[in-house]
């Protein structure tokens, strides 16, 4: 920052060596691709197990052009979004709750332990006798899946700020919300932002699973129905999309951490 | 301190001199952590303006005095009494680490505890000669830096009574004597009076008009210091006055080894 770093000068070996470094990690996928689409191709593998590379991304294209795609991708968009906003809300502000109360934590902390341990799948057929296989259904699994990734990682971020500078702190005279706002909750952020990012990875997981239950659109819906249908190269876009997707949510991720972690070298 | 409760008496106490040191009276203070004696019956009284080093060989309680001190622990017996002004004094410490948050700038880290006093930290930031790092963070600075941001986040508020619990125990030989002068040159400006724990005899004989020894929670030496200031580490009369204060501090460990040698016989 004070040293501002000096441009670095690119000599003219070290230029085209440095784009090979770029696209080495590259190199494997594009190589499977190329072997993928010379097999199907060639008739070595049936496109009934796998369509080329080709065929997919002309069905990506069809599904674009004709607008499903959009349809079923602002749904399920939509269900990770409401999903994770109220899981994760509330491990959140459970999290905080009790991370910072130690009468909370005895009255709570014990149960939510033991409904961790219970898988959230393994919930399926009592949500489905309790919400029907609405939204409902959805929304609940999503929630109860999520918000436990982000409650231990508050709860455990809160707890483990450094009580050095908690009593420096106070010995400067902040107290109450000042504390909790500036030493205690940046203290903990690290730890929630770790939570942030399990719970995104989690959450589509979680919808994958959702939308394969029961479903009238979404992604899930789409790939379960050209399954149906024998139509490889739709699921095989769903698949991508969902790739896609989970990339998408880390990197925002790693987004926010880079901005609220700023002050950390080690986010550079 | 806003925390202390005991600070409630100072209030009633005679102003102390020029209004910028406080004058400290320990009566009786005592604590104690399981049933072991870390402070025993310690009385002090400390002139405003004063500057008091306290030395001692590690866990002699000397950390826990200044801490009670500033209120950071609660005494089991006796009365930490600050005065100063005729209003509640103010009183900071210097921790060994910086504690400084790693989130905030360095401004903002001095700033900390004070309303829109962004003006005031820039001056306490250029007092210690870090004017030009007030938009850093503190993991790019130098140990030696963050110490000076550490007090400069001490003489913003103005201190009558500065508790430094061994500051500059982390750094090297020669920050640590740039930041001795510094802390010198401070105190002799602003009059606060300072309380300085240390584990070094030579700095507590640079800085200190008194040194005080701890042993077994009591104080077992209170010596002048006369030299002249600024003071010459190399001149005899300083280099005897270390000699005397180490011997006697390293006196108490002869004692012990033949202690438990008697014990063995």
């Amino acid at each position: 920052m004070a040293h501002p770093a000096t441009p670095r000068r690119s000599s003219p070996l070290s230029s085209p060596r440095r784009l090979l470094a770029a696209l080495a990690p590259w190199a494997l996928p594009i190589l499977l691709v190329i072997v993928w689409q010379v097999a199907a191709h060639t008739g070595l593998l049936s496109s009934r197990i796998l369509p080329e590379p080709w065929a997919v991304a002309t069905a990506f294209w069809n599904l674009a052009v004709s607008g499903e795609l959009w349809t079923h991708l602002k749904v399920s968009l939509w269900r990770a979004l409401a999903g994770f906003v109220v899981g994760a809300g509330l491990g959140l502000l459970l999290g905080l709750l009790n991370g910072s109360s130690r009468r909370a934590a005895t009255l709570l902390d014990t149960t939510l332990q033991m409904v961790r341990n219970i898988p959230a799948l393994a919930l399926i057929p009592l949500v489905i006798l309790w919400f029907g296989i609405d939204e409902a259904a959805k929304l609940f699994l999503l929630s109860v899946g999520v918000f436990f990734p982000m409650y231990l990682n508050t709860f455990h971020g809160i707890r483990s700020v450094d009580p050095a500078l908690i009593e420096m702190a106070r010995s400067y005279g902040l107290s109450g919300w000042r504390l909790y706002r500036d030493v205690i909750l940046p203290g903990a952020l690290p730890s929630i932002l770790v939570g942030v990012r399990f719970s995104l990875g989690l959450v589509w997981v979680l919808l994958i699973v959702a939308e394969t239950i029961s479903a009238q659109a979404g992604i899930g819906y789409m790939t379960m129905n050209a399954r149906e249908f024998l139509q490889t190269d739709v699921v095989l876009v769903g698949v991508l999309l969902y790739a896609l997707l989970g990339k998408a949510a880390d990197l925002s991720a790693r987004g926010l951490e880079r901005h609220f972690l700023r002050w950390n070298p080690a986010y550079h | 301190m806003q925390i202390n409760p005991i600070e409630e008496n100072h209030v009633s106490e005679a102003a102390g001199q020029g209004g910028h040191g406080a004058h400290l009276n320990l009566r009786g203070l005592g604590k104690q952590y399981g049933g072991r004696t870390v402070l025993d019956a310690i009385n002090l009284k400390i002139a405003p303006g004063e500057f008091v080093a306290v030395v001692g060989r590690s866990g002699c309680g000397k950390s826990t005095l200044l801490r009670a001190i500033a209120g950071l622990e609660q005494p089991d017996a006796g009365q930490v009494r600050i005065g100063g002004g005729g209003r509640r004094p103010e009183v900071r410490m210097m921790f060994q680490d910086a504690r400084l948050l790693p989130w905030k700038t360095v401004l903002q880290n001095v700033a900390l505890g004070i309303k829109g006093g962004e003006a005031r930290a820039r001056e306490a930031l250029a007092s210690v000669g870090l004017a030009d790092r007030a938009g850093d963070w503190p993991a790019v600075l130098s140990g030696g830096q963050r110490q000076r941001v550490a007090l400069a986040r001490a003489l913003v508020h103005e201190p009558q009574l500065l508790l430094l619990d061994e500051p500059l125990g982390a750094l090297d030989a020669l920050t640590r004597i740039e930041m001795q002068q510094l802390i010198e040159a401070l105190w002799t400006r602003r009059g606060f009076t300072a309380v300085l724990v240390t584990h070094d005899v030579q700095e507590a004989v640079v800085l200190a008009d008194r040194i005080l020894l701890i042993e077994e929670g009591r104080l077992a030496l209170d010596l002048e210091v006369g030299l002249a200031r600024p003071r010459a580490r190399g001149s005899v009369e300083f280099g005897s006055l270390e000699q005397k204060v180490l011997e006697r501090v390293l006196r108490t460990q002869a004692q012990f080894v033949d202690d438990k040698e008697i014990q063995v016989a």
